[in-house]
């Protein structure tokens, strides 16, 4: 029992604490403006964020979705695609490796940056490619237009994402018995019916928990939208932890962005029981 | 010998024991991080120290971005801090606090304060007044022009109006060229830059205590309309699509790349321009007027401050006075970049007297022309406001909000 008390002293402290005390903020009024007159405003913080005249509740959240799923699906694809590649040993494979998973050492903001700088419509690297190609006659907004803000940004977001699913679906890919896949070959089956057959069910515990993973860490994550368009424009890639962020940085108020932070935290947990539950069931019928 | 030896040994550990017991450290926490001015601010704490040994400065520097959040925490935390920078943002927060001490005693009995500027005076006692800082820098805007673009398409007067600014601005933009004009502001604070297109259209403005206030607010004023369409029609004709979403850093990269000529912004931009162009490439000159014959100056500023609980509040404000004196008040300006607080600095200090810093050593000194009014920073209307300009702002660019639409939200967000 005694062994258990450091992790429990942590986790109250580190975690527990904060995430109390979150939800306690997004009860009360609680400004940086006047911390003096910190008091009970029962859900007026939530009422507040779903009635914002300024910020659709409406449009966040389907930013929030569109952000999510298209990022997740192509981080996924790409990585999965990386990871199938790179299972084969060849030369110069741990360089090439290297190389693949070096975005994700880097930290969201300074991604942002970098790629704020080559989407720019006027001095940027990707107009200025697609223009030499004759792709494109003149250059385009893409930060500055709601129709490619967002795809822009999700954009930067695969490009940072792609390697956390390569290592860990590398990582899955390696176990797979090798006699296995020789006895399907033997007994005729391609490389698809393999895929699908042997490979994807032998790794969906890892399949299930890193998409789970990662669909929370997306959706917590505004470090690259905030680099990039700040949530414009027009409130085109604004998202639910854009706007926590906006909540508490720009309009110093912490009652709301805690009212966001709550909002995220449910839907996640609701996301996390259903999306469990669903891959569970799946299990079952298949076995 | 050895005896001797030992005796000295003891003696001096005693000594710089006490030494050491006796001295007073003093938590000074900046907000306005950047690796330059860190290293200028240490260099200057290591003088002060230098001249009072029994005072050691602990220099904490947090990340820009995160600045205002950490003196914000640790002053409503009562952590140990004697100097605080403060800004115009942050001044009304930390007084509403209550972690701000009145200065009014240590600057009645302060000699320099006799030569601050008007616009530092007034930056002093923002709230309510008391001076709960002393400014140490000040920001104001001027009109930044690339005198050799200009000439290379005919031009040879910098404008004088917002209507010349835009007019000459239609007439040098050709987007086959890759050429524009103005270096547009489109996030990050841009209300500073549309704000003072519109407001010099209102003639009533001249009377105005703040750019506006839940008292008083101008946006259902034709005038205001006619400027707003004046900047409108400046974007439209004149900068690229892409300024929508510029920032500080491609506002100078357009200038400084040549395709946008005219640039308005503070004076600690200078440095970095002189380092990317070259000082003798371009001009700053007074910020275009209306058609009122006017503009306005909204001026920004940091400075320090002594928070309330500080039990050293004395050595504070001697290494404040120190900080503030004009002498070493002109010398961190220059090395840092926007303007000093005292007048003595612009007749004394050479790198002040030249051409860059003209233009606003005359917006200071011409107050009829160049109104000195500020935002309204102690209404609890302003956190937020910006951003929501933006959002607004950005939507009539695109066409999805009407101008009307916007003018009228904004005033219903102002109205009390």
């Amino acid at each position: 029992m005694a062994i258990m008390v450091p992790a429990f002293v942590f986790l109250t402290l580190f975690v527990y604490f904060p995430i109390v005390k979150g939800v306690v903020i997004s009860f009360q009024n609680y400004t940086l403006y006047d911390m003096t007159n910190i008091h009970w405003i029962g859900l007026d913080n939530f009422r507040a964020i779903m009635t914002d005249i300024n910020f659709g509740f409406l449009q966040i959240i389907i930013n929030t979705v569109i952000w999510i799923l298209v990022s997740l699906l192509f981080q996924f694809l790409l990585g999965f695609i990386l990871a199938l590649l790179m299972k084969e040993p060849f030369r110069g494979r741990g360089i090439y490796s290297a190389l693949v998973f070096y975005p994700w050492a880097l930290s969201g903001f300074a991604i942002g940056l970098i790629w704020a700088w080559m989407f720019n419509g006027q001095f940027g690297i990707i107009n200025d490619v697609l223009l030499r190609l004759g792709l494109i006659s003149n250059n385009v907004g893409f930060l500055s237009d709601p129709r490619y803000a967002m795809v822009s940004v999700i954009v930067a977001n695969i490009w940072y994402g792609v390697p956390f699913f390569a290592i860990m679906l590398l990582a899955a890919l390696q176990s797979v018995p090798a006699e296995l896949m020789e006895a399907a070959k033997i007994d005729g089956a391609g490389p698809v019916r393999r895929l699908f057959s042997i490979t994807i069910p032998y790794i969906k515990p890892t399949i299930v928990s890193t998409t789970l993973l990662r669909t929370m860490w997306i959706m917590n994550f505004p470090d690259i939208i905030y680099a990039m368009t700040g949530g414009g424009p027009s409130n085109s890639t604004n998202i639910l932890a854009t706007q926590m962020i906006n909540k508490i940085l720009q309009f110093y108020d912490y009652g709301q962005g805690a009212a966001f932070g709550v909002v995220i935290m449910l839907i996640l947990f609701a996301y996390a029981i259903i999306y469990l539950r669903i891959s569970a069931t799946k299990e079952d019928a298949t076995i | 010998m050895k005896k001797t030896i030992a005796v000295l040994i003891v003696v001096m550990t005693l000594l710089s024991v006490s030494v050491c017991a006796s001295a007073t450290t003093l938590n000074f926490l900046e907000v306005m991080t950047s690796p330059e001015r860190t290293a200028l601010l240490k260099s200057m704490i290591a003088e002060y120290e230098e001249l009072n040994p029994g005072i050691k400065i602990n220099l904490i520097s947090p990340p820009y971005e995160q600045s205002d959040q950490k003196a914000t925490l640790m002053l409503n935390t009562n952590q140990p801090l004697d100097i605080i920078e403060v800004r115009d943002y942050t001044v009304k927060q930390f007084v509403n606090n209550k972690k701000l001490t009145d200065l009014t005693d240590y600057v009645n009995e302060w000699s320099d304060a006799e030569t601050l500027t008007p616009v530092a005076t007034a930056a002093a006692t923002t709230v309510n007044d008391i001076p709960y800082l002393v400014p140490q820098s000040i920001f104001i805007k001027a009109l930044f022009v690339r005198t050799d673009i200009l000439a290379a398409n005919g031009i040879n007067d910098t404008p004088k109006t917002i209507e010349e600014l835009v007019e000459v601005s239609k007439k040098i933009t050709n987007p086959a060229k890759n050429q524009y004009a103005f270096a547009w502001r489109g996030k990050s604070f841009e209300i500073k830059f549309a704000d003072l297109f519109a407001l010099p259209y209102v003639e009533d403005f001249k009377n105005a205590k703040y750019i506006y206030s839940e008292d008083e607010s101008y946006f259902l004023d034709p005038g205001f309309k006619e400027g707003m369409e004046a900047y409108i029609t400046l974007f439209k004709e004149g900068v690229p699509k892409d300024g929508i979403n510029w920032g500080f850093n491609e506002q100078i990269n357009a200038f400084v790349s040549g395709a946008t000529p005219f640039l308005i912004q503070d004076p600690d931009a200078i440095p970095l321009i002189d380092k990317l162009l070259g000082p003798d490439k371009y001009e700053v000159v007074t910020l275009p007027v209306g058609p009122h014959g006017f503009s306005y100056i909204d001026y920004g500023f940091c400075g320090l401050g002594i928070p309330s609980y500080s039990k050293n509040k004395k050595e504070a404000w001697d290494f404040i006075k120190w900080m503030s004196s004009p002498e070493k008040n002109g010398y961190y300006n220059e090395h840092y970049g926007p303007l000093p607080v005292h007048t003595t600095t612009f007749e004394t200090n050479e790198h002040f007297q030249g051409k860059h810093y003209v233009a606003y050593d005359y917006e200071m000194n011409h107050p009829e022309q160049f109104l000195f009014v500020t935002y309204d920073l102690a209404s609890e209307k302003w956190p937020g406001w910006a951003k929501i300009h933006e959002t607004d702002m950005q939507s009539v660019l695109l066409g999805k909000m009407e101008l009307d639409t916007a003018l009228q939200k904004w005033a219903d967000y102002w109205q009390k």
